[in-house]
């Protein structure tokens, strides 16, 4: 991992000295031993603040959008997963691939915060992390700590598929092997909710979207949700709500409406990364929803989890002669 | 003031009477979250002493609430307003929040009266619970209280060796004492009045994380336009976690839902955040904090600043809520720090 943090900081430094980029976004030191913060240097100094390990769970993708109506270019780092954020972004023409400097991390997956913090006590100085395959070590002012990956990885990153970036203009480190049956997704988390009966299955949701806070923070991460106006944020006075998809009451009902428009509108879109899912402050098993309709689209035309390339076409909003239309 | 004991035994039936006669709101888990919600069954409480566990504030100031319903009727608007709230009982509050519940009392008690908060207000009792262990973002303790301070609780227990201390605060916490004499005793008192002091001191001992508000108002006072706030708001994802979670955020807003049968509807107020795109959005279409920086900078000013400048108490109570489940980190320790450095 040290080799990826000097190549991350002086690539940084490299291209920010020669005014290649205004900005590079990337990982700093977060404020609890198992916690990264998205971060955006913008000299050579700042540069050495960069840092990678497997705490680095942000997407850093969606913050490409605060920048889109300007003209700078800009440096960002991404692990497998969020690349396809950068492909799903050019390909919505959000942001065009000249502004953009991909620093891709080959990822050897992100260990999961709460396991970690039942054996490392918080307030503990992350010194070093070593990448060592199977497990990582992780090295502080507390003590040397072993977690093997097989028992601490982040769930997705245990079924990892794209621990390489799909694209990149700098590689920070040498590509991972993929072993080909790891290659495909079996969807064994969706097959099992495809088993329950629909009450079981209406129970199931109705508990989890009557506790949603409706805070958004699955949108505002996600970069698939990338309007410029929300349906769910729509500027009219209170009095006029009618007018609107979705009523700011936070009842499970408006929550079904907010969950479902929200999964309409990144099918064929979703990248995957499971952002969503993690900022999630109340536990809401969203990939479960996504994933579902990556599942479907699959089946019914064929195509890969969005973002693998940029693409030419999306499957719902392209025509194919061969798409199936057995409905009509 | 009356200080009194219960065991563990007593405790358990104590909270089965408690349920029967009232409505019981205290700490329940569901899929690893845990709520304030209505109990229906004492099995479901979960007091557990080392979880992250959502505020109370809700029970006074609900996500939604109709304020009144309105009908159309032949030559008149029938309006019909909410019945008033049955008594209830808090139980298991934590002392950051029986002290943000002093913090809202003047936002909705001053001098225009929030009918709907006070009503509940008046009619809720709060049994407040001393923590078992200091998380590790917890500062209470830089905002003059503790771990074991009861303020703002009207009965205040205390777990100790053999069940709960009880002290009562005020007349509402002497009531309950007295209509439950039954289940509780004087004996032990003085050594389980010893044991909560050995607690305080263990526990202020677990403070892992130091923050010092000597001088942050002052600075926050003349540091407005500082270029802070823009570098600071760059990571915020402008959801409305942080004050969602936030025991003391109290912005709403005021909406209309027609439905329920013709030409009628109802009026209801809906949790805000300062964090949202329409928030205090004029109808000119100006909005006065267009961006992150300024939303950014309202929240902490709010928290740290405005609140004292309105009503002497402040807008935070160091409870960490806004820490742990920020997305990206936004700490507002770091952020008292760091305004303490470039102020
Ligand atoms: S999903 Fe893959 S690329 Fe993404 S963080 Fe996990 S291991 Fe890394
Ligand atoms: S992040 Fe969770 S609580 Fe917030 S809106 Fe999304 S699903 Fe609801
Ligand atoms: S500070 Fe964190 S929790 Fe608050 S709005 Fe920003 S990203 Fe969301
Ligand atoms: S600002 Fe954060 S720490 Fe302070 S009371 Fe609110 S949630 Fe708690
Ligand atoms: S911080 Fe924002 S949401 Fe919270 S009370 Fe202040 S203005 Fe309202």
């Amino acid at each position: 991992m040290k080799q990826i943090v000097d190549r991350l900081r002086q690539e940084a430094a490299r291209l920010l000295a020669a005014g290649d980029v205004a900005m590079v976004i990337g990982y700093a030191k977060g404020t609890d031993v198992a916690r990264t913060t998205p971060y955006f240097a913008t000299n050579e100094e700042e540069a050495q603040n960069l840092t990678w390990n497997p705490f680095c769970t942000n997407n850093l993708v969606k913050y490409l959008l605060d920048f889109r109506f300007e003209d700078t270019k800009l440096a960002v780092v991404v692990k497998g997963c969020d690349s396809k954020g950068i492909n799903r972004l050019i390909y919505d023409r959000q942001f065009p691939r000249e502004r953009v400097v991909v620093l891709g991390v080959p990822c050897g997956g992100l260990l999961d915060r709460s396991k970690v913090l039942a054996t490392i006590d918080p307030g503990a100085e992350l010194q070093s992390v070593e990448d060592l395959g199977q497990e990582f070590v992780v090295r502080t002012d507390h003590g040397e700590f072993t977690f093997a990956k097989e028992q601490y990885l982040l769930p997705k990153c245990a079924v990892c598929r794209n621990p390489n970036p799909v694209i990149s203009d700098v590689l920070l480190g040498e590509e991972l092997p993929v072993a080909e049956e790891e290659k495909s997704d079996t969807f064994d988390d969706i097959v099992e909710m495809e088993a329950l009966d629909p009450a079981a299955k209406s129970a199931f949701w109705d508990r989890h979207f009557n506790r949603c806070l409706r805070c958004y923070a699955c949108r505002n991460v996600c970069p698939a949700c990338n309007c410029r106006e929300c349906a769910f944020e729509q500027a009219v006075p209170g009095w006029q709500q009618e007018a609107c998809w979705l009523s700011k009451k936070a009842s499970v009902d408006n929550n079904y409406t907010f969950h479902l428009i929200r999964m309409f509108d990144v099918t064929g879109r979703c990248i995957d990364c499971g952002e969503c899912e993690r900022v999630c402050p109340v536990n809401i098993p969203l990939r479960k929803l996504y994933r579902k309709v990556i599942k479907d689209v699959q089946e019914l035309f064929g195509d890969t989890t969005p973002g693998l390339n940029i693409g030419d076409g999306l499957p719902l909003t392209s025509y194919r002669k061969e798409d199936p239309e057995e409905f009509m | 003031m009356t200080v009194k004991l219960i065991n563990k035994d007593r405790f358990n039936v104590f909270l089965e009477r408690l349920a029967s006669g009232n409505e019981l709101v205290a700490p329940i888990e569901e899929d690893g979250n845990i709520f304030y919600r209505r109990v229906t069954s004492v099995n479901e409480i979960t007091l557990e002493a080392d979880a992250f566990c959502f505020a109370p504030k809700g029970h006074f100031f609900p996500q939604y609430e109709v304020l009144y319903k309105y009908q159309q009727g032949s030559n008149a608007l029938v309006l019909e307003e909410p019945g008033p709230a049955g008594p209830s009982v808090l139980l298991g509050v934590k002392p950051c929040d029986a002290r943000a519940l002093l913090s809202l009392d003047p936002v909705f008690d001053g001098n225009y009266k929030d009918a709907y908060y006070l009503d509940k207000r008046v009619k809720t009792t709060i049994i407040g619970l001393s923590c078992r262990k200091v998380r590790y973002n917890c500062f209470c303790r830089a905002f003059g209280f503790g771990p074991t301070s009861g303020e703002g609780a009207d009965l205040f227990l205390t777990e100790v060796k053999d069940g709960y201390l009880a002290e009562a605060l005020t007349s509402k916490g002497e009531a309950l004492l007295k209509d439950y004499s039954d289940l509780f005793t004087e004996t032990g008192v003085d050594g389980a009045l010893q044991e909560k002091e050995q607690l305080a001191v263990q526990l202020d001992t677990q403070f892992k994380r130091k923050v010092d508000l000597d001088g942050v108002k002052a600075r926050l006072d003349n540091m407005f336009e500082h270029p802070y706030w823009e570098r600071l708001a760059r990571k915020c994802l402008t959801c409305g976690i942080c004050t969602f979670v936030c025991p003391t955020c109290h912005c709403f807003d005021i909406i209309d839902e027609n439905g329920g049968g013709s030409n009628c509807g109802s009026r209801l107020r809906c949790w805000d955040a300062c964090m949202f795109t329409d928030f205090t959005l004029h109808t000119s279409g100006h909005n006065p904090r267009p961006g992150k920086k300024e939303r950014v900078r309202n929240r902490f000013m709010h928290k740290l600043k405005y609140h004292l400048d309105r009503y002497r108490v402040t807008g935070c109570v160091g409870c960490g809520r806004c820490i742990e489940k920020c997305p990206v980190n936004m700490d507002i320790i770091q952020v008292i720090a760091e305004i303490k450095e470039v102020g």
